[in-house]
């Protein structure tokens, strides 16, 4: 089993950098030559690099109301990276699934199909109202469901028609050479049992977050089961803080100092490494790591924790 | 007075020369040697470059010679401009991405802040081209069933919430298409420049929306004294509705170094048209007035490319050689430019130019007829 590892990068993170408005005025007897068009988005470019010069496979983009969109930031970053792909999160909320689904077909054509469609948790009712998104709260399931069945329906037959309670369409369905683009992986998160619900039934890949080791089995083992209830089978994804530094004591240094996640893996490469390896051994085949500054600790994961890990999954697949 | 210069980033591919209609640039007609983006390498395998290398290219030779931007159309069948301007928002500098789209297609909230993230990424250079004509089966191919008055109105209702939550914290919306209740975008988004609103669509429906929202009232190439005169009643209209309204043109041209050459092309092409196709002149069901409008300059059967001139330089059987509106300007580069003026003398403020292929005539365009222009624009408008 192949394992892809992304880096998450977030718009809302280390606000301050790259941010014009926010630039530090530098020493006046310094000379200032920075023009009007660089900014923030040149750091996400950095970003970018760094996770594709050290082979990292793709991007996470998290889904953050109060920062850049997603999908437009993955959109500005493809051509500037040419393996990685692009898993953008966003609530299905944005709009007509006619139109999501012709623009990843337009994302997919473009970027030799590196487009993941990350469908982010709905927000709570006063963030919806504030958004134009009166879908009632029992509502939120169904519209997440015909949202992605008129999307993957206009993309995979012609004539398409569907009649829901959120989406309606007639005659749809895209042609050639529109068709010929591959559907984005769709990805789903959350613990609750509603969400494990739905991934069993729409995800390809359903992503855990910020959890013990023994709670993810279990969750892993609930929605393995319930997928196969329904005759498919979802593979699974791990959003996972870690503070991995040359030995152990720096790393618990860093994560006191920094006020980590309890459930960040903390340690020494080759410790995250192997806690990661026994991440993959439950079923994890996406991991997506977190890591701040996020330049940074990109290429020192990149650098030290991904080949430790590569290798560590070699050894098991060859003992196997 | 300055003049705004678009081109056009051609999204349903693009084709070598108005002679033939074989769309070789692009996948819209299988890979072959001689088409390029994807086309062949030494080995005769697809070569690896995608349809947006090409636009990439058009658009690179739009900024350079001059364009300040180029619209980037929509229809079922073609990329997306909310894809293809942050894909090239990074290798461009200068060039403006007007996207061409229909409101209801997004929630508004989220199309504000995609709007705002691309605003960002470009250091503002994103316009919109709001469409809300077309209507019939093809809206609801893209699942929108409204009736053609009432997307006008939500189309002033989207762009209502759109602005709201760009302008204001704690915006509240209450309309009969959206609600919203304290919304407003994150004040990192909000802080960039609402992007310039490209308006079309010739009812009055359309009209009560511009004068709301549009800063520019787009219209396809007509015969000049009836486009003079919709330009006029336009401004004036939308000024009574408290609105002010510029005013621009979106047209084809064949600008070479002499008119025969430009009537050269054109005959070509004309006489490489099937009969059938030449038959079908009339066009698809659409409930656009604008459609109507330019339906009407079309005769059912024509036999000679020269029965379709219907003033000097303009010649309407455009629609023949490419998608898109009928009329366009063919002549020599001084010829062109006269016309040109002569448009910007009725009204035009703006224009959005393109010839076919897009990428080698943005050069041609931008090089031989941009210069010329304004002599005749100036005389006349010294003469009223």
């Amino acid at each position: 089993m192949t394992i892809d590892i992304y880096w998450q990068l977030d718009t809302a993170a280390e606000p301050a950098r790259g941010e014009r408005s926010r630039h530090r005025r530098i020493a006046s007897i310094a000379r200032e030559v920075r023009t009007a068009t660089q900014g923030r988005f040149d750091y996400y470019a950095q970003i970018a690099q760094g996770a594709a010069q050290t082979a990292f496979d793709g991007l996470f983009l998290p889904h953050r109301e109060e920062a850049d969109d997603s999908l437009i930031v993955a959109a500005a970053l493809a051509r500037e990276v040419q393996r990685l792909a692009l898993v953008a999160q966003f609530p299905a909320s944005v709009g007509s699934a006619v139109y999501a689904a012709k623009q990843a077909v337009s994302f997919q054509r473009a970027t030799g199909n590196r487009l993941g469609w990350a469908i982010s948790p709905d927000a709570d009712i006063a963030a919806r109202a504030g958004g134009a998104d009166h879908v009632r709260e029992e509502e939120l399931g169904a519209r997440a469901e015909e949202f992605l069945a008129v999307a993957r329906g206009v993309h995979g037959e012609s004539p398409f028609s569907f009649t829901g309670r959120h989406f309606e369409v007639q005659g749809g369905g895209f042609e050639v050479p529109l068709n010929r683009a591959a559907f984005p992986q769709v990805f789903f998160e959350g613990h609750e049992e509603d969400e494990l619900d739905l991934s069993a039934r729409l995800a390809d890949v359903h992503l855990f977050r910020d959890t013990s080791f023994p709670v993810l089995r279990e969750r892993i083992e609930t929605l393995d089961a319930a997928a196969a209830r329904h005759g498919r089978t979802v593979r699974f994804g791990l959003i996972q803080e870690i503070v991995a530094r040359e030995t152990g004591e720096e790393a618990r240094a860093e994560a006191r100092r920094a006020n980590v996640s309890q459930h960040a893996l903390v340690g020494d490469y080759a410790a995250v490494a192997d806690e990661l390896a026994a991440r993959v051994a439950l079923g994890i085949s996406h991991i997506i790591l977190i890591g701040s500054p996020s330049l940074t600790e990109v290429y020192r994961s990149g650098q030290h924790v991904l080949p430790r890990l590569r290798a560590r999954l070699t050894e098991t697949r060859q003992a196997a | 007075m300055s003049i705004d210069f678009y081109w056009r980033l051609p999204t349903h591919g693009c084709h070598e020369s108005l002679r033939h209609s074989a769309y070789d640039r692009g996948d819209w007609s299988p890979v072959k040697a001689g088409n390029v983006a994807p086309g062949l390498n030494r080995n005769g395998e697809d070569d690896g470059y995608r349809y947006i290398d090409h636009l990439a290219e058009i658009a690179k030779a739009a900024e350079a010679s001059g364009f300040i931007g180029g619209l980037i159309p929509s229809f079922p069948n073609t990329d997306d401009p909310w894809v293809i301007s942050p894909l090239l928002a990074r290798e461009t500098k200068s060039f403006r991405f007007m996207i061409a789209f229909q409101p209801g297609f997004l929630n508004p909230v989220q199309a504000a802040r995609m709007s705002a993230t691309l605003q960002r990424a470009t250091g503002g250079r994103t316009v919109f081209n709001i469409i809300t004509g077309g209507g019939g089966p093809s809206q609801l191919w893209w699942g929108d069933s409204f009736a053609h008055d009432d997307r006008y109105g939500r189309t002033t209702e989207f762009l209502d919430v759109f602005k709201g939550v760009w302008r204001e914290q704690g915006f509240d919306y209450k309309g009969r298409f959206y609600q919203v209740e304290n919304g407003g975008l994150a004040p990192l988004l909000a802080a960039e420049e609402i992007p310039e609103i490209w308006f079309s669509g010739s009812s009055e429906a359309a009209l009560q929306s511009a004068a709301k929202h549009a800063d520019y009232y787009l219209s396809w190439l007509e015969p000049f004294d009836q486009l003079g005169d919709k330009f006029a009643r336009v401004k004036e209209r939308t000024a009574a509705l408290g609105g002010e309204q510029k005013c621009a043109v979106r047209v084809d041209l064949v600008a070479r170094a002499t008119e025969e050459e430009a009537w050269h092309d054109i005959r070509a092409g004309f006489e490489n048209v099937p009969e059938d196709t030449r038959r079908r002149l009339g066009g698809q069901a659409t409930d656009s007035v604008g459609a109507s409008r330019q339906a009407a300059l079309r005769p059912s059967e024509v036999k000679r490319y020269d029965e379709l001139i219907v003033a000097p330089n303009l010649w309407g059987g455009f629609n023949l050689l490419r998608g898109g509106p009928a009329l366009g300007i063919v002549g020599s580069y001084e010829q062109c430019a006269a016309r040109l003026d002569d448009l910007i003398a009725r009204g035009a403020d703006a224009f959005i130019l393109a010839g076919t292929p897009h990428l080698e005539e943005a050069y041609r365009v931008g090089e031989e007829v941009l210069p010329l222009l304004g002599r005749r624009a100036e005389a006349l408008l010294a003469a009223e």
